[in-house]
């Protein structure tokens, strides 16, 4: 689902990447805005938290002439005198406006660096407002925002991410450079997919989705099963040989009432003890059979 | 500077990344022992350093910085090092007197509630002055701000989102503009805690700095409880790497604090337990 969702976002989709602390969603964003300059649209990047050298650093190619950066990294809050972009001008006209100095006719695709810079100075209700007029509005093809998951009360995030058309968590993967995004998607029918991807990145930025969660905790039963020989690496011999497994194989244990033990008993031998019975007179009286010691 | 570290983080005074954000943070633990290394380093690696001492004197870093093998002094009379005491001065916000000219740094104690422009004012005009200095004076390396510590400007009233937006635009003008550093020691007290809760500001002051930073060291007691012999662990993350993709890189390593520097092992591999 990942790679359907890099390939193009619907007219009037809003993507959110969700990240924490403990990994960065930037280079997912960096790959989405990689393969929308591939697909020949025109990005804008509000960029808040990273310098335009930063954002640029990678994404090389000759598309790179349709990435407009606007810079609200060195003065989001007019604490200079001369700022390029604030925070407080992130409402629907100041966007539009933006995007139409420099786009050509056809609608952009606006990439927001981040969402959690706004909603630190802007409340959540004009972000919301704000996005929903510029989803509407049509200077804007689809937006793509990151978030910072753990900078924020869990309501905020939610709010903001119930606006969103697909939402990718990303979040550490098990070995180094790998990554799990938990991808939830709703489409125009209103229906909801949710899918569980391990992607990691090539130099490009393309992202090559890997097996799922679930598979790789197959491959980890596997491998424990795999276990270590404990016989190797001894100073005594532990092994058998083949006629060594043979004669254990063929031994005969004590108390166990095999089929050989059973014969022997039932038919002994010459030689062992017998015992001869020669039924008494007396002996075999049955009081109810009175013709039992007939001879016949 | 502590060589042990200095060869962890791939740094030496002659050469060091630049435009690097480093956040040095603890829990429940002093992590200030840092600080002093990164003092020492980067003055040894002749930079200009301004350094914000909110809560130590200026004779506190020079005393610790002897044993290092570093005068602060003569950096200071140099104009290498450029202090800002704010203990000093905040006493001056404190008890005003009209003879008082004193810089409007630390006006936030006035109305913490304005937030920390004029404390990024005076790192501005002060780093800015820098470059247009006079010639004959010494060639200095690349600017490096100090700061120890963020986590006294929430005690002292101010909202985390100043201290996050003071950060950013530091690391906007020392880092991105003046390809310099920039070192800022966080503190946390309590544990962590995954959950709602009310805004506890320091857990968020720290999540949001590791989102600016680069490079990560964080201090922390051992799991297993105090010990003679070491006397905790550092994780040191890298956060960003220029051109090489994502590679969050992350590092384990114990310490032991000694009289004239600190020294840095795997774990496991203390001197006392070999």
């Amino acid at each position: 689902m990942l790679t359907e969702l890099l390939q193009g976002t619907d007219a009037g989709g809003f993507l959110i990447i969700q990240d924490s602390a403990s990994y960065s969603g930037r280079h997912l964003l960096k790959s989405f805005i990689n393969a929308a300059l591939h697909r020949e649209e025109a990005v804008h990047v509000l960029g808040f938290e990273v310098s335009e050298e930063e954002l640029k650093d990678g994404l090389i190619g000759a598309s790179i002439h349709r990435l407009h950066f606007h810079n609200a990294y060195t003065d989001p809050l007019g604490w200079t005198h001369n700022p390029a972009f604030t925070v407080h001008q992130f409402c629907s006209e100041g966007v539009t406006q933006l995007v139409k100095q420099t786009s050509q006719s056809k609608p952009a695709t606006l990439v927001i660096d981040s969402l959690s810079w706004i909603l630190r100075h802007v409340g959540p209700p004009a972000v919301c407002k704000t996005l929903q007029q510029l989803r509407k509005g049509g200077a804007v093809r689809a937006i793509i925002g990151l978030l910072h998951a753990d900078m924020h009360q869990r309501g905020t995030v939610g709010s903001v991410c119930h606006m969103a058309t697909s939402v990718i968590t990303v979040a550490p993967g098990m070995k180094g450079d790998e990554a799990l995004a938990k991808i939830t998607k709703r489409s125009k029918s209103g229906k909801v997919m949710q899918d569980e991807e391990i992607f990691s990145f090539k130099e490009d930025f393309t992202v090559v989705v890997q097996n799922r969660p679930s598979q790789l905790g197959l491959k980890q039963t596997e491998t424990e099963e795999r276990e270590t020989d404990p016989t190797a690496n001894l100073t005594f011999n532990l092994r058998l040989s083949d006629t060594e497994r043979e004669a254990k194989e063929k031994l005969a244990l004590p108390f166990v009432f095999s089929k050989e033990k059973k014969t022997a008993l039932l038919h002994s031998g010459r030689g062992s003890g017998r015992i001869l019975y020669e039924p008494d007179a007396n002996d075999d009286y049955d009081q109810e059979d009175p013709d039992d010691d007939l001879d016949v | 500077m502590f060589a042990e570290l200095s060869s962890i983080l791939n740094a030496s005074p002659d050469s060091f990344t630049q435009g690097e954000f480093i956040l040095v943070s603890d829990r429940q633990s002093d992590a200030s022992f840092l600080i002093h290394h990164f003092l020492s380093f980067y003055l040894r690696a002749r930079c200009r350093v301004w350094f914000l001492g909110l809560v130590q004197s200026f004779n506190h870093y020079s005393a610790v910085s002897q044993r290092l093998g570093v005068s602060l002094a003569q950096a200071k009379e140099k104009g290498q090092l450029v202090f800002l005491e704010g203990l000093k001065e905040s006493l001056s916000v404190l008890i005003p007197q009209d003879t008082n000219t004193g810089s409007k740094a630390m006006d936030f104690l006035r109305d913490p509630g304005v937030g920390l422009k004029s404390l990024y004012e005076f790192v501005r005009s002060s780093v800015s002055s820098s470059g247009s200095r006079a010639e004959g004076a010494e060639e200095w390396g690349p600017p490096v701000l100090l700061v120890d510590d963020l986590s006294v400007l929430l005690s002292l009233g101010v909202s985390v989102g100043a201290v996050l937006d003071f950060s950013h635009y530091c690391r906007a003008t020392v880092c991105s503009e003046l390809q310099g550093n920039v070192v800022m020691l966080a503190r946390c007290d309590g544990e962590e805690e995954e959950g709602d809760g009310d805004d506890e500001g320091s857990e968020t002051l720290l999540k949001g700095l590791t989102h600016q930073c680069s490079l990560t060291l964080h201090v922390q007691g051992l799991p297993t409880g105090f010990c003679r012999d070491i006397h905790g662990q550092v994780e040191v993350c890298w956060r960003r790497r220029q051109g090489d993709g994502q590679s969050t890189q992350k590092k384990l390593f114990q310490y032991k604090v000694h009289d004239k520097g600190a020294s840095f092992f795997a774990p496991g591999t203390s001197s006392a337990v070999l």
